[in-house]
């Protein structure tokens, strides 16, 4: 701003000056304090899938190629805006220069070919990611529905419309998730039972939209690739397209394990399915009924009162096509009572064994995060 | 000519009221334009602050109801685009193209009136969504099928009737784009004064003839989506709904073949706006006028062939065409921003407001095309899309795009609307704090989106590491809503106590400013001769200073 006379400076541009020096003042000791996380915040999270690793090459090309232009011509902006101001009193007209064909021609030309370049190698690493193994290692179809996943582990000679062998039902925790081996190629087939949604896993940076089909042989499908080293990690999934009030809540996990152990996990899933079911525990040890409602993804009743020398809840499952389950959690985090999940509408009663006295959750494993209340044992 | 002329007997018991309400003036109608559109600013971003309260620290506070939640983002977004920005670029493009080619009014006076009655009532109309049992809450997109459930209220989002007043608004709203496009370009081609030849004519003028071609080309495409929606909604159609044999990326790919071009139609004018601003606050002509022509019928042309970018992950579409096209329609674009680079290059800069904001739309719109290209490159886009990186980019384009652009053009054109200059202090202000929290909202957007928090949720964990970002987004978020204070209080005591404007305040070049300001209603007395884009120019410093 000048000082020459008659042209003071006014109050008002004085105090958005100070703001704008203070954001910038502000933005440097955020970059002295933290710079590393600064700078690693303008990146994807280290991948975590092979498929991944290459999104994440590509991302640091396009990076690379949009901060230098970015810092070009923003730089050509601010420059320009500080060097070409009117000094007060000059009233003098500037050269009225109306264009120039060899410049425009070369920021048609130039842009031209960077684009063409960034459409070329963003081309080729498309074409590696979407290539499918004829012979993956193993073929699973990922179940989605308001508001759950599940996951469906086919037969070898699997395609889109196989019938699952066994099928995972809680999409988070140490009995559920998606179990995978890692240094082996998983072919995945996306189904929905409803609307739209995606799955998206951002330490894969991947996402592939499930887009309800008549035909599932139409059904969205890709490989996933978790190298060795992921064995033992777990990485979380969310639905990534808009479905509903409880689009949120609808997260998974991905669980790598090393081979032989997904092996033995793999097994142990068929051996289950295998084995006749146990019979329904009669009403020997029932006791008194705990009324449990669920409806619209909650619970109807925050709080419970139940004796410890054992009670039988009345779980009323309301939501049409939505599995529940009801489990009981001590503080310590442990499981001391595990039901099986049913879709509503249906009412199921469920003996509990005795259990100690105290303050429990009571959870729906599904749900855990929308659908939990606290269960007071005496 | 065709504006009203009334008997003296008559406009006697004709009151002010009344006869804004009659009115078709062009001028009144474009004032009406933005006085409308500003009110549906102003509830949109209240929506927007609802929904940045709730994402300030993890947890559920304010919309506890996470259905109330999606329907406070689904009508932000429809709010802003169909009642704000659409609307007030063509109340911008209605009083100002008329001048600016020398007429004396649109075309067709009474059905730009009609245009613009339709969108208070669309307007209404959408939002009484939210006294009925809810509002919209599929998401502006209103994706199928999720948009066609009308049943399980506890999990579908457009169980409600809100959804098809959203589709009954969407349907005015579009109908009143399509009869102002037509008067638009009537007027364009048939209403220009002796001398004014296309390519003499003003840049804005350019950008909402192509604006026009876009939406008479668009906006039938969407108007009948809407149609089959309703239809499989209310009379068991079967349209979008794969279980019965329809197809759900039907609904997407009609929805972006209007919606794509749609952003252009948002951006267009407003890059018309600032190319009016940045020769006059540089005193130089627009460098390249006719690559800048070329380049917006360019965008406008290519604008119909990328509109499943918004697509990439359905799985649906061929990725490398729409990859492409979507990559060199960065190309014009850029030939644009050069062009307004080297208009103020060796220009003599007068840092009045409205420049200001028009530099804030460089620097900003630079931002959200570079962070497009991002998404441009498929496998790139498997990462980003539906997270709020895209919530990021959209933002720049529309808001550090058009927004700068219209609060440019206001700072710009008050003074020939109403007579009287806007505060040049209280305008600093407001570009200051807005330009400042603008940033601290959206930037952060990107690093959100990196981390990977997808878009239309209303809680995330607390331990998912996107505490800090989401509190400074909010934080900005207020400081935007905050420079809503200083530009009202400006409007306020300006029209009451504002500079004088004159005939010409800026020194500017358009025809415009050839008349007193207001115009009267038939708009010019006389004309200057039109030998060039900037007559005004030529007759202050006479056709030789302009080789």
């Amino acid at each position: 701003m000048s000082s020459t006379p008659g042209s003071r400076p006014s109050t008002t541009a004085i105090i958005g000056w100070l703001i704008a020096a203070a954001v910038i003042v502000a933005l440097a000791v955020l970059l002295v304090l933290n710079g590393a996380a600064v700078w690693n915040s303008f990146f994807p999270p280290e991948a975590k899938s092979v498929q991944g690793q290459e999104i994440r090459n590509l991302y640091d090309i396009v990076f690379v190629i949009a901060a230098v232009i970015f810092l070009i011509v923003e730089g050509l902006i601010v420059w320009t805006v500080i060097r070409y101001r009117r000094k007060p009193g000059d009233d003098e007209l500037p050269a009225q220069t109306h264009g120039n064909n060899l410049a425009e021609a070369i920021w048609t030309i130039v842009p031209t070919i960077i684009v063409i370049f960034l459409f070329v190698i963003s081309w080729q690493s498309l074409n590696k990611i979407e290539t499918v193994s004829a012979t993956p290692d193993l073929r699973v179809r990922a179940v989605a529905g308001q508001f759950q996943w599940s996951f469906e582990y086919l037969p070898a000679d699997a395609d889109a419309t196989t019938k699952a062998l066994f099928t995972v039902n809680a999409p988070l925790g140490p009995d559920g998730g998606l179990v995978l081996p890692a240094g082996q190629t998983t072919h995945l087939y996306l189904r929905s039972t409803d609307v739209i949604h995606a799955f998206y896993v951002p330490q894969f940076l991947f996402k592939r939209d499930v887009v309800p089909q008549k035909n599932p042989l139409h059904d969205n499908q890709f490989d996933l690739d978790i190298p060795a080293s992921g064995a033992g990690q777990t990485y979380r999934g969310q639905c990534a397209e808009l479905c509903g009030v409880g689009h949120r809540i609808m997260v998974f996990e991905v669980r790598a394990l090393a081979p032989a152990e997904f092996q033995a996990w793999y097994d142990k899933q068929v051996a289950a399915v295998n084995a006749t079911a146990p019979p329904a525990p009669s009403g020997g040890q029932a006791g008194p009924p705990v009324n449990v409602t669920a409806q619209g993804v909650k619970f109807l009743e925050p709080t419970l009162t139940a004796p410890a020398a054992g009670f039988t809840f009345h779980f009323d499952n309301k939501d049409a096509g939505t599995p529940h389950d009801l489990d009981i959690v001590a503080s310590d985090g442990k499981k001391v009572f595990d039901s099986k999940e049913f879709p509503g509408p249906a009412v199921q009663d469920l003996p509990v064994p005795p259990i100690p006295a105290g303050t429990y959750q009571f959870i729906c494993s599904i749900h855990p995060t929308l659908m939990t209340g606290t269960l007071t044992v005496q | 000519m065709a504006t009203t002329t009334l008997t003296p007997a008559a406009s006697t018991y004709r009151s002010g009221l009344y006869e804004w309400i009659t009115t078709t003036d062009h001028k009144k109608i474009g004032i009406l334009y933005l006085l409308n559109s500003f009110l549906f600013f102003f509830i949109g971003g209240l929506l927007a602050l609802g929904v940045r309260t709730e994402l300030a620290i993890p947890g559920l506070q304010l919309l506890t109801n996470e259905g109330l939640y999606n329907q406070f983002f689904t009508m932000h977004g429809t709010v802003m685009i169909f009642l704000f920005i659409i609307p007030i670029l063509a109340g911008f493009g209605n009083y100002v193209v008329p001048l600016q080619i020398g007429a004396p009014d649109m075309a067709f006076p009474r059905i730009n009136a009609l245009s613009f009655w339709m969108l208070p009532l669309g307007g209404i109309l959408l939002l009484m969504g939210f006294l009925t049992g809810g509002a919209a809450s599929a998401g502006w997109t209103s994706y199928a099928p999720l948009s066609e459930d009308r049943i399980g209220a506890a999990v579908n989002d457009a169980a409600g009737s809100g959804q098809d007043l959203w589709i009954m608004a969407l349907v005015l709203i579009g109908t009143s784009s399509i009869l102002g496009s037509v008067n638009f370009l009537v007027t364009i081609f048939k209403m220009r004064a002796p001398g004014m030849t296309l390519f003499r004519m003003p840049i804005l003028v350019w950008t909402v003839l192509v604006t026009s071609v876009l939406v008479l080309m668009a906006t039938p495409v969407i108007t009948s989506a809407l149609i089959m929606l309703f239809i499989d909604r209310n009379y068991g159609g079967h349209f979008f709904d794969p279980a019965t044999g329809g197809n759900a990326i039907l609904w997407q790919n009609v929805f972006w073949f209007y919606s794509h071009p749609a952003v252009y139609v948002m951006v267009l004018p407003a890059m018309g706006m600032i190319s009016e601003i940045l020769p006059v606050f540089s005193r130089k002509p627009l460098f390249g006028y006719r690559a800048f022509v070329f380049a917006t019928a360019g965008i406008g042309a290519l604008g119909f062939s990328v509109w499943a970018h918004h697509m990439f992950t359905t799985g649906a579409v061929y990725l490398p065409f729409f990859s492409l096209m979507t990559f060199l329609i960065a190309v014009p674009t850029g030939v644009k921003m050069f062009n307004w680079i080297f208009t103020l290059f060796r220009g003599k800069l007068t840092f009045s407001t409205p420049l200001l904001f028009a530099l804030g739309f460089l620097s900003m719109f630079l931002i959200g095309g570079i962070n497009g290209a991002f998404s441009a490159a498929v496998p790139v886009d498997f990462a980003l899309h539906d997270t709020y990186w895209v919530v990021a980019h959209l933002h720049y384009v529309l808001f550090g795009g058009s927004v700068f652009g219209v609060m440019a053009g206001l700072y710009y054109w008050f003074p020939k609307m109403t007579g009287r200059m806007l505060g040049e202090g209280l305008g600093k202000v407001q570009f200051v704090l807005m330009f400042i929290g603008f940033n601290l909202t959206f930037f952060p957007m990107h690093q959100l989106g990196l981390a990977g928090m997808p878009r239309r949720i209303a809680d995330y964990a607390a331990n998912a590491g996107w505490n800090d970002l989401n509190l400074l987004a909010t934080v900005g978020g207020f400081m935007i809503g905050a420079s809503m204070i200083p530009l009202l209080w400006n409007v306020f005591i300006s029209l009451r106590a504002g500079k004088i404007a004159g005939d010409d305040p800026w020194e500017a070049n358009t025809l415009e400013w050839a008349t007193s300001s207001p115009p009267p209603p038939y708009n010019f007395d006389r004309l200057p001769e039109i030998r060039s884009e900037r007559p005004l120019f030529d007759l202050r410093h006479g056709r030789t200073a302009n080789h």
